[in-house]
């Protein structure tokens, strides 16, 4: 099944944490560094992250996520190393451009405290599902409407992606080009939009007809047919977490 | 007293001049298998709405006349309400997936979760409509991996959950291959057995003629003809009306051959029937 939600549906010790407390070990790790202001703490809190995330076996999910975003680092490591002026500690030079030993420090700052909070999410959305994270906000007050999106959309853009491949698919056994290059494809690509917007905006009607005859909107507290999952490790871990975070405020004050 | 009792029912979109159902005035019986055919743009669509309160809770627009379901006044009513008495299942078995689901148990469930029903019951209610539309084997396969009339039996699974007295279906297979539109006609007729209250719009006359109890004809929002099979395919201007009697029917016309009351018979049954009587007075 396509779905662009990232879970990775195994048993461990970090699925066994409820979505809050993880919630919770998010806001710590990436408050904590910040707080203490020490890179080595950032270091620290992303080794733990990436230590959990293969712990619960979710390290090759992971790996996309990672590709995507080392584009973004190596740009920042290159404009803070090379292009950004007033530095002067020269460490080495490719071509015409100097790289500078401060920018070098300062664009790893950035990157560690990038990975940090990159590593902390990923830590939830991989581990865990869904329907568990909004049906526990949910329980907690999220309204059901917004939690219907959030839910629908790890299926239906999927499913809007497939649509789209069946049309273009259809269009181009009609002799369409829709290879080639950036022109052909953009001129391929219009006639598209009119059938999948129009498929999907009578989808979306129909969808809240049928939802409707589901009682969508009846205005009762609602029940749950998935059981709230059984955690363990709660209280521990949100004692460690309380711990870790009286520990880096003292850090920054003494 | 009648299941559903419709009065000089008028309706018109947002935006539009015409009316779309122009007069209504018809009541049907408990338990009973409704047939509706007409024309496209004759206002099928917009009846099915009117009768499980999409008109006019959500689409809005000029409403008049009175639609009552059991004793509930549809117009007077909440559509959460209403959705209790009247489940209505679409055309495409793709849009009514709710796509937040990601097994058919859980697809199910989700009606009666927002009615507040209890785990128990909702398990019970699933292993029932999963038994009889013959999905069991389908509980934990994700919605959208089912074919089409897999996809459409679960449609109608959701609703049936909701444990409604009455079903309307707007063309339900029309979308779907052969095998998918026999899947979906067994399941209906099951319903029906039930004692169920089905009211269904469908271009194959063949399987209205097998099934229906009455059949409605609808021409520019107004009646046309409510009566049995028989008699209304036996109507001698139906091609105008942009309906397609039976092929029984049509070959019985073509042949003239018809019962003492001057009725054309409009099942394979009734022709067969009917052929072996001119065969033996001859
Ligand atoms: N959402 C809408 N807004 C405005 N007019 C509509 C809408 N849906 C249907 N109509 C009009 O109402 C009339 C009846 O349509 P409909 O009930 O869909 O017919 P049928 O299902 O018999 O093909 C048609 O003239 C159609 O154009
Ligand atoms: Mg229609």
């Amino acid at each position: 099944m396509t779905s662009i939600s990232l879970y990775v549906d195994k048993k461990s010790i970090v699925h066994d944490v409820d979505f809050l407390t993880k919630l919770i070990y998010c806001c710590v790790f990436i408050v904590a560094p910040i707080i203490t202001g020490a890179v080595i703490l950032g270091t620290f809190s992303f080794l733990v992250s990436l230590i959990l995330i293969i712990s619960a076996g979710a390290l090759k999910k992971l790996m996309p996520i990672a590709a995507l975003s080392l584009f973004v680092l190596l740009s920042v490591i290159i404009i803070q190393s090379a292009f950004i002026q007033g530095y002067h500690d020269v460490l080495f030079t490719i071509g015409p451009v100097h790289f500078y030993r401060e920018g070098l420090i300062h664009a790893s700052s950035i990157v560690v405290r990038f990975l940090d909070i990159l590593l902390a999410f990923s830590l939830i959305v991989l581990t865990t599902h869904p329907a568990d994270m909004v049906e526990t906000l949910q329980r907690k007050g999220l309204s059901h409407r917004i939690g219907y999106v959030i839910l629908s959309v790890f299926q239906i853009i999927p499913q809007m992606a497939q649509t789209m491949k069946t049309i273009s698919d259809a269009q181009r056994s009609r002799g369409l080009e829709t290879e080639g290059n950036i022109f052909i494809r953009a001129k391929a690509f219009l006639p598209l939009i009119g059938p999948v917007v129009i498929n999907s905006l009578i989808g979306t009607r129909e969808r809240a007809m049928a939802l409707e005859a589901r009682a969508f909107s009846a205005e009762v507290k609602h029940t749950y047919f998935r059981d709230e999952p059984v955690y363990r490790y709660k209280t521990p871990v949100r004692l460690i977490l309380l711990l870790l975070l009286i520990v880096s405020i003292a850090w920054r004050l003494l | 007293m009648s299941k559903i009792i419709v009065k000089s029912l008028k309706y018109k979109y947002p935006l539009t001049e015409a009316l779309a159902l122009n007069g209504l005035t018809f009541q049907i019986e408990r338990g009973e298998f409704i047939g509706i055919i007409g024309r496209n743009g004759a206002g099928k669509s917009t009846l099915c709405a009117a009768l499980s309160g999409l008109v006019p809770h959500f689409f809005k627009g000029a409403y008049g006349g009175s639609i009552l379901i059991d004793g509930i006044n549809v117009k007077e009513s909440k559509l959460s309400d209403i959705a209790r008495k009247v489940g209505i299942v679409f055309q495409n078995p793709f849009t009514q997936m709710t796509g937040a689901k990601d097994s058919v148990t859980e697809e199910l469930a989700f009606g009666m979760e927002n009615l507040a029903i209890p785990k128990t019951e909702m398990v019970r209610r699933i292993d029932d409509a999963l038994r009889l539309l013959e999905i069991e084997n389908l509980r934990d396969k994700n919605p959208f991996e089912l074919s089409g009339g897999q996809m459409q039996r679960v449609a109608i699974a959701s609703i049936l959950v909701m444990l409604p007295e009455v079903i309307v279906l707007d063309e339900p297979t029309s979308q779907l291959d052969p095998q998918g539109t026999e899947e979906v006609f067994k399941a209906i007729k099951r319903l029906s057995n039930q004692g169920m209250t089905i009211i269904m719009v469908e271009h194959k006359t063949e399987k209205i003629a097998e099934y229906a109890d009455r059949v409605m004809l609808l021409d520019q929002g107004q009646i046309v003809a409510f009566d049995p099979p028989a008699k209304l395919f036996s109507l001698s201007n139906l091609e105008e009306r942009g309906v397609r009697p039976p092929v029984f029917t049509r070959v019985a016309k073509g042949l003239d051959i018809h019962d003492q009351v001057g009725l054309y018979p409009v099942t394979l049954e009734s022709t067969v029937n009917e052929v072996q009587k001119v065969y033996e007075s001859h």
